[in-house]
This record gives structure tokens, C-alpha cells and sequence, in this order.
């Protein structure tokens, strides 16, 4: 599923990695409605059919996250405000062996956890990409 | 019913397996330690797929146009 932007850059594909996802969305329980967005969320993106309101990550962050090459996307898509869209999906740009590029997620979990004990999806990503937390 | 606990000798950083899933110990925010379900390090996947992060050119040039947020 590509991330069309016209007129710009060709499209660059999607990907949900099925560990990720196992890690990252299935260590939800099946009924839990952070589950739920998630999926329904990656249906619409694997759809194709809605403009996607990315955000870039920030290569230095607030809680000492360190996201470079990273944008994310609120769930649900087309929610904004933390209470309204209070988890995120975060992807890292990957050069494939074809060398194509792809948007492939890293974490997934709440933007703002009201448990000061949960990890936010940042500070998720970030302990992917660097392997401990900020 | 008195239950007894099954005690854990682990560390930061070891995995556990508890009905078939795998968790790692990692740091509280107060001292301590918990469990959680494991992330597995990009550059372990990276290598198990033959990818690799894309270069700093590359994402520029894909998101010259996309905003930040006040967020991570």
C-alpha cells in the first residue's frame, strides 16, 4: 500500500512486519480498544484510499527519545488531539534489498499513557531502534 | 487458597517465557524492575531481512514537506 503524495516523491510502500505487529499490537488483549484502532487503522492504510496525515518524529525528542528517520501516524487516522487520537503508529524509512524504500512500523501504543508507568509509543520506538529506553 | 509465588533470579535485560510468549526485564521508572512483551532490536531484523535504515538523504527528501508535532 503506498503513501501517495501527489506530485511529489514517488510512492513509498507501507509495511506492518508481522513480529512488529505481534510485539507492538497483539501484546493487546483481543478485545482491548487500543487493538481494535489498530487494526482498523492499518486496514485503512493498507486500503490506500485516504491521504495520510503523517508527522515526523524528531531526532531529539522530549523524554530523551531519539527518533531520526522516523514519522508517525495518530490513531485513529483522522483524529488529531490526544484524547481523540490517543495512540500512534511509528515507521522507520528502510532501504529494502531491491533498494526500494519502505515506511516500516516500529511501535505502536499510546502518545500520552494517563499510567506514568506505561511507556509511551516513543519511548517504544525508541528502545527498537537503539535497543534500551531513553 | 495460598498461593506461592514462582521467584525470577533475572536481570535487566533477560528474557523470560511465560506460556509461550517472551518478556524482557526492564527498568521501572522507580528503581525497580518489571516485565513487559519484548521488542525486538531493529538491527536484529534488519539483519534477518537484509534491510537497513535508509539514509538521512532519502528521508529529507520524502519529508521536506511533513510537519512536527510537540510530541516525540
Amino acid at each position: 500500500m503506498p503513501d501517495t503524495s501527489a506530485g511529489g516523491p514517488p510512492p513509498v510502500s507501507i509495511e506492518f512486519g508481522s513480529l512488529e505487529w505481534e510485539e507492538e499490537v497483539e501484546r493487546y488483549g483481543p478485545r482491548s480498544p487500543a487493538r481494535a484502532q489498530a487494526q482498523r487503522a492499518r486496514r485503512t492504510i493498507e486500503a490506500g484510499t485516504t491521504k495520510l496525515d503523517w508527522k515526523r518524529c524528531k531526532a531529539d525528542g522530549p523524554d530523551r527519545t531519539k527518533l531520526p528517520g522516523c514519522r508517525k501516524l495518530y490513531v485513529p487516522l483522522s483524529k488529531q488531539g490526544a484524547a481523540e487520537a490517543p495512540y500512534g503508529f511509528v515507521f522507520q524509512l528502510i532501504e529494502k534489498p531491491d533498494d526500494g524504500l519502505a515506511w516500516n512500523l516500529i511501535a505502536f501504543g499510546e502518545r500520552h499513557p494517563a499510567n506514568e508507568r506505561t511507556r509511551n509509543v516513543y519511548e517504544r520506538a525508541h528502545k527498537r531502534l537503539h535497543g534500551r529506553y531513553p | 487458597m495460598a498461593t506461592a509465588a514462582k521467584r525470577l533470579d533475572v536481570e535487566v535485560g533477560e528474557l523470560v517465557e511465560i506460556a509461550g510468549r517472551r518478556y524482557e526485564v526492564v527498568p521501572d521508572r522507580e528503581g525497580g524492575v518489571t516485565i513487559e512483551p519484548s521488542i525486538t532490536p531493529a538491527t536484529e531484523l534488519h539483519t534477518q531481512r537484509g534491510t537497513k535504515a535508509a539514509s538521512a538523504e532519502d528521508f529529507e527528501r520524502l519529508s521536506a514537506d511533513v510537519p512536527y508535532d510537540n510530541e516525540g
